[in-house]
């Protein structure tokens, strides 16, 4: 079923006690698993009549949760703060590995379309593959310096693998992005967007936003680089969200694109399969979701949403969203049709 | 009415009768300070490091790891047993028992910029009767000499945001900060190459004279402090190589390294080495209300650096015994974390440190509750940290100005030191 | 705070005044104002048995005079021709050339503006609106009701809510400054408890005097607005209050209380009301809220000026430009106008007093009165040789430091090439010249300190004149429009001190001085233009021009 981003409507938001930091889902269901400001992940099944997050237990992170996926059926690794990566048995809800796996503070972690290889960046500005199965460091490498140019610690948010596996990209707080051959490892371009990162040399001196959110075009070809423009006050994420989109393989920017409705930070993006729309979402004071047409650059819908989003998860057809963030979960459905029973949540 | 002197400086104290009490405007230079006090005094600096826009307690010296409010930083050990930091002062972690002491209890009660940064820098609350002076013009009055060759207070603030020069109030321009905000040196300091250095003496020492002819039959203290000003001009131009951190071997340089910060600092310890008595960095600016991790993890970084490299340099100096730095700014941060993941204004219960010169290091004083809402021991305000300054420094902090007839005690009524963490 | 008052005011102040006339007849209201102060002056004179320092010469009377009037130094051409100026008429010519000369509105408008809005310089509007008041002479009483009631709708007099408006967002910023500006009172210290030693000011006055800002605000449109409703409440601290908390009343500081009518307003009404304020606060396009039936501030104004409560407005006035012109006041200081702070001359206090609300509050008239009398023009210098007489006496003229505009146009004045002036005879360009000089003068002004109470000169300044390049280039340039440059065209040693005096100066060089700067210029034969340029600096820095003396 084709989706159609003009029929956004936000079905379910759902509170949650604390900050959802990033988010996998259940394949073909609505459960989700969050890593939050609480230090731990959680189930949630987003369909259930009172959905009601449930904490994993056991000997966990020792800080806020970044990054999680799913590898394979009743397996979950997370990331945090604390460096550590872990393994848990999702079904017992308990740690079956903890690996400790940077020196700073753990950013993302994705894993590879095959299920087989994560990648976790984190302010050590390293980029580390990890067999998703037996939890061996496969390699690591880096392209970002870890001080900036005006004296301060830089900081390495986001890390994205294409959609044929065979790239990864990193971005770091400078607005630098990496790509690398995943087998190899070996770089093999640079993409610059200093336009996410607001450096104050005069009012505040220090520095705000860099790249938060990466995304390659279902051919790999682009890649799309997600952040906040140029702030004035950077007390606040007071800037439109930015967003520039490059063909990295001849260097060239094809997009620059600055929303002019909604001022926040872009968390995380996604690409239609297809290729026609991508998706953006993050937020500041409140988020938003906005939907680019990838030939034009244009937006094709745009809508608030509830909380500051900090990770979106998409079902397999590509119509619904599942976003976590801000005291928040919240569901949106974009359906080309109304399909008749779709109100309805389909019942385990 | 005749009045011996001592009669005279009785009456004025008292606000008995006489000449001297009904001109009501005037500030009572004129008290005399025991022998004992002075020797206390003697040599004593200041460098108060001012986090301003506001630095978030949870960031610095009163992590809350675990706790809804604290964050994603661990809190890490110190040198002092059971007294845990955040994670982004590492370096500060090794130094606390050795030079540092926390207050972690201050409710100053005002979280707007303007009027928390006039309560820090005064020790009071705004009283729109009376125009208080800061805390370096009063340690520039206090720890300072009339004729100082060196200026007395000298203020550096070098970001707009939230920029504030410092007030000597009502003790008046003599203990106005030299204020650096545009660059590194001061204004004015360094002759125009047009006039040669004998003319310009030559010039000074005729408006001397001719100014004397003035002064002599006209009775007034601004008058006189007029002339005094231009006295200080030679004096001040001779310091101004204390402002030229190259004249630092570059092992010192490297040391402190690039930060603009950090530079302010290697200038404050030349300017108190050389016996300013009191040198305020201002670093701005905290105000993160958006993004406060990030923002801390860049601004912690250099303030764990740079405040561990003068402490250490101070140290091997025997400075540090001498020399008190604090930190502190206009008021910390709120426990809740924001949509935009930042902290907002907060004065209910945040923290301040004092390192060096008359200070119990490792001791670590008052405690917030577990969320840091409020303050659940030993509550302390403004007064009370200024009370613990001047104690510090050797300066009875009962001792009283006076404005006209409005006797002004250096810290506000009833404020008491923090035993706790004097040494 | 709690105890700033405890020095004993009373006795103090019992010791300081002579008899009280309370009840005496004042001398007749027919009078000239300048007689009336010559003779209580002199009368307290007689009975401490203080000779006064005698009458300033010509020449420091005219500065002064120029300073305190025109806000500037006189050009060498006013000099010269006050000293040549044989009628015995010629200092009040002078000075009613002067009041009616745009000299003095500008100056009139920079001080009022620096009394009024000291935290918020060079306000455009307000500014705008001083001027205008200045030049029609509006009465002060109108111009409190500018400041305090106002008329968004009215151009002229709309700007002058600035007061109020810049302060809105502080209670005590609105209560404390109408009471110390236009009240001569200060009642912070009842903010937390009774005054302790001046009976007059109990907290209920401290919170009745904020009943009547407690409703006003400021919308997102800047449009001053008053809510219809809303209290102020307050707990007394002393320890054996049994009233718990009160409600304050509209009460005014001689204890006359306003009363609200009753207004009978349903919960719904109420939240609509809020919702209006609140839309008010937060939109640009939100309707400006609706004129209150009751506005506390109006019936402040109304209160304070009827003449059974009008024991402070007439006098703060009286006392405040007294102060302005004799750098002390009657009463002082000038924020505390209260029983247990007598005034040094209450007779000539109370009649002044009757003075300005008999003549319609002419501010213009009390200040023609002030300069006018023989108290106002005695020297600065005490020669006398016995103890310097107390200040409350008026003995001896005070040294004022300038404010940054009197001096920073005072400089101007005088480093300009005093041959390039335009007739003083001719309105039009001398309009024009003092605009511009008001203009130039905006930049110097913030290089300098405004004086408070116990003013020092901070060594900021003395370093500023000694190094700074904006002195060299713009005092001591040596083009034709510069006094240097002009002096530089002359031909001996002589004439060059005679004009560099009398320009910066306003006066003839004395002898020593003379051979001072002579010795100095001889010795520099070599480089004449340095030497001359030395010999400006070391006049424009010296203390007869950072002074009013």
């Amino acid at each position: 079923m084709p989706s159609d981003p003009t029929k956004l409507q936000k079905t379910k938001d759902i509170g949650i006690p604390s900050i959802a930091m990033c988010v996998a889902r259940v394949p073909n269901s609505g459960r989700l698993i969050f890593g939050s400001s609480d230090f731990k992940l959680h189930e949630i099944d987003v369909f259930a009549e009172k959905p009601q997050p449930t904490p994993f237990g056991g000997e966990g992170h020792q800080s806020y949760v970044t990054g999680v996926v799913l590898p394979a059926p009743n397996v979950a690794v997370s990331g945090s703060y604390d460096g550590q990566l872990i393994w848990w048995d999702v079904e017992k809800r308990e740690p079956t590995r903890k690996v400790k796996a940077h020196e700073l503070w753990i950013r993302r972690l994705v894993i590879s379309p095959d299920g087989k290889t994560i990648a976790s960046v984190a302010d050590d500005m390293q980029c580390k593959l990890w067999n998703a199965e037996t939890g061996e460091m496969l390699r690591q490498f880096s392209d970002h310096k870890p001080i900036t140019p005006h004296d301060f610690p830089s900081m390495l948010h986001a890390v994205a693998f294409s959609p044929d596996g065979k790239f990864l990209a990193t971005g770091d707080k400078v607005g630098h992005v990496a790509i690398w051959e995943a087998t190899s490892g070996s770089k093999v371009a640079t993409v610059e967007a200093p336009g996410l990162y607001t450096w104050d040399p005069r009012q505040r001196r220090h520095s705000i936003g860099g790249i938060r959110a990466l995304a390659f075009s279902p051919d790999s070809k682009w890649i799309a680089v997600g952040g906040i423009g140029q702030i004035g006050n950077i007390d606040h994420l007071d800037a439109p969200a930015r967003i520039e989109i490059f063909d990295w393989q001849k260097g060239e920017r094809k997009h620059e694109l600055n929303n002019d409705k909604f001022k926040a930070l872009v968390e995380d993006l996604v690409f239609d399969p297809s290729g026609k729309w991508l998706l953006s979402s993050g937020g500041a004071g409140d988020g938003f979701v906005t939907f680019t047409d990838v030939e034009t650059g244009k937006p094709i819908h745009q809508d608030k949403l509830p909380m500051h989003v900090h990770q979106l998860a998409l079902n397999e057809s590509y119509d619904t969203v599942f976003a976590v963030g801000h005291h928040k979960i919240a569901v949106c459905e974009f359906k080309a049709t109304e399909p008749p029973a779709a109100s309805e949540p389909a019942k385990p | 009415m005749t009045l011996s002197r001592r009669g005279f400086l009785n009456a004025a104290a008292l606000g008995t009768a006489g000449t001297f009490a009904s001109d009501m405007t005037r500030l009572d230079l004129l008290r005399q300070t025991s022998w004992a006090d002075e020797v206390k005094k003697q040599g004593k600096r200041v460098i108060l490091l001012w986090l301003a826009g506001g630095a978030s307690q949870f960031e610095t010296f009163d992590p809350k790891p675990g706790r809804p409010t604290g964050g994603p930083y661990r809190a890490i050990p110190t040198s002092a047993t059971g007294v845990h930091i955040s994670e982004l002062l590492p370096k500060m972690a090794a130094r606390i028992q050795q030079t540092t002491a926390i207050i972690r209890s201050l409710n100053t009660k005002n979280a707007d910029h303007g009027g928390g940064a006039t309560i820090m820098e005064t020790g009071r609350i705004k009283d729109p009767g009376i125009e208080y002076p800061d805390l370096g013009a009063i340690c520039a009055k206090e720890l300072g000499r009339l004729d100082s060759a060196v200026p007395d207070y000298v203020s550096m603030y070098t970001s707009t945001e939230g920029r504030r020069k410092g007030t000597s109030g009502f003790l008046g321009s003599r203990y106005a900060p030299m204020f650096l905000s545009e660059s590194m040196q001061p204004e004015n300091i360094r002759r125009l190459e047009s006039i040669s250095d004998i003319d310009h003496q030559d010039r000074l020492a005729l408006r001397d004279l001719l100014a004397k002819k003035f002064t002599q039959n006209r009775h007034s203290d601004s008058l006189g402090s007029h002339t005094q000003a231009y006295q200080r001009v030679r004096g001040l131009m001779a310091s101004e190589k204390l402002f030229d951190i190259e004249q630092e071997s570059t092992e010192i340089r490297a040391k402190y390294g690039p930060t603009q910060f950090a530079q302010q600092c290697l200038i404050a310890r030349r300017l108190v080495e050389a016996g300013v008595p009191f040198v305020k960095v201002a670093r701005a600016w905290w105000d993160s209300h958006g993004e406060n991790f990030e923002t801390h993890r860049e601004l912690c970084a250099d303030l764990d650096h740079s405040m561990s490299v003068l402490l250490d340099d101070l140290r091997d100096r025997g400075l540090l015994e001498h020399t008190l730095i604090l930190t502190f700014g206009e008021f910390g941060r709120t426990p809740n974390i924001n949509a935009s993941l930042g902290r907002d204004h907060f004065a209910a219960a945040w923290s301040a440190t004092l390192s060096g010169c008359g200070v119990r290091g490792g001791a670590c004083f008052g405690k917030t509750d577990e969320d840091g809402h409020k303050v659940a021991d030993g509550e302390v305000g403004a007064g009370d940290l200024f009370a613990t300054i001047f104690t510090a420094l050797g300066i009875d902090p009962n001792k009283e100005y006076h404005v006209g007839a409005r006797p002004v005690p250096l810290s506000d009524f009833g404020a008491k030191p923090i035993k706790d963490v004097l040494a | 705070m709690r105890f700033f008052c405890r020095i004993n005011l009373v006795a103090l102040w019992l010791l300081s005044i002579v008899v009280s006339l309370n009840g005496a007849e004042l001398p007749s209201a027919n009078l000239p104002i300048e007689q009336v102060i010559d003779q209580f002056v002199q009368q307290r004179l007689d009975t401490a048995k203080v000779a006064p320092s005698p009458q300033a010469d010509d020449a420091n009377v005219l500065r002064r005079l120029m300073l305190d009037v025109a806000g500037r130094i006189p050009t060498s051409e006013e000099a010269k021709t006050y000293a040549a100026n044989r009628s015995a008429a010629k200092r009040v010519e002078l000075v009613d050339r002067l009041l009616a000369s745009p000299d003095f509105f500008w100056h009139q408008r920079n001080e009022l503006e620096r009394m009024l809005l000291p935290n918020k310089p060079n306000d455009g509007e307000f500014r705008k609106y001083l001027l205008w008041a200045v030049k029609e002479n509006r009465s002060w009483d109108a111009m409190f009701r500018d400041m305090l009631v106002g008329d968004e709708a009215d151009e002229n007099r709309q700007p002058a809510l600035t007061f109020i408006k810049s302060r809105a967002r502080d209670l005590d910023d609105m209560l404390n400054d109408t009471a110390i500006l236009f009240f001569g009172v200060n009642v912070t210290c009842a903010k937390c408890h009774d005054h302790p030693l001046t009976p007059d000011w109990k907290q209920h006055h401290y919170f009745g005097m904020a009943s009547f800002f407690s409703r006003t605000y400021v919308t997102k449109k800047n449009l001053l607005a008053e809510r219809p409703f809303g209290e102020v409440k307050f707990k007394s601290k002393r320890k054996d209050d049994t009233k718990g908390e009160q409600t304050a009343k509209f009460e005014f500081l001689t204890g006359a209380i306003v009363e609200e009518p009753v207004v009978e307003r349903s919960a719904d009404d109420i939240k609509k009301i809020e919702e209006t304020i609140k839309a008010s606060m937060q939109k640009d396009d939100a309707p400006p809220p609706e004129k209150p039936a009751f506005s506390p501030r109006e019936k402040l104004v109304e209160v304070a000026l009827r003449a059974e409560d009008n024991r402070f407005f007439a006098r703060n006035i009286v006392n405040r430009v007294w102060d302005r012109f004799f750098g002390r006041g009657l009463v002082h200081p000038v924020d505390q106008l209260h029983a247990a702070n007598a005034a040094s001359h209450p007779e000539l206090l109370d009649w002044l007093t009757r003075d300005m609300v008999a003549h319609g509050y002419d501010l213009k008239r009390l200040i023609r009165g002030i300069v006018l009398s023989q108290a106002y023009s005695r020297s600065s210098e005490w020669t006398a040789g016995s103890q310097f007489p107390d200040a409350a006496l008026f003995a001896v003229a005070n040294v004022k430091p300038l404010t940054p505009r009197q001096y920073s146009l005072s400089l101007l004045v005088a480093v300009n090439n005093p041959t390039q002036w335009p007739a003083l005879d001719q309105a039009e360009p001398w309009t024009t010249r003092r605009e511009q000089l008001e203009n130039t003068s905006n930049g110097w002004a913030g290089s300098f300190e405004m004086p408070g109470e116990s003013f020092h000169v901070a060594v900021d300044e003395a370093l500023l004149f000694s190094n700074n390049k904006r002195i060299e280039d713009e005092f001591l340039r040596d083009s034709g429009d510069r006094l240097v440059g002009h002096l530089k065209s002359l031909g001996d040693n002589q004439a060059v001190i005679e004009a560099a005096v009398l320009t910066i100066c306003s006066r003839p060089p004395r002898g020593d001085e003379r051979a001072a700067l002579d010795d100095f210029l001889q010795k520099r034969s070599a480089d004449r233009l340095a030497a001359i340029r030395q010999l400006v600096w070391v006049l424009l820095t010296g203390p007869e021009m950072r002074f009013s003396y």
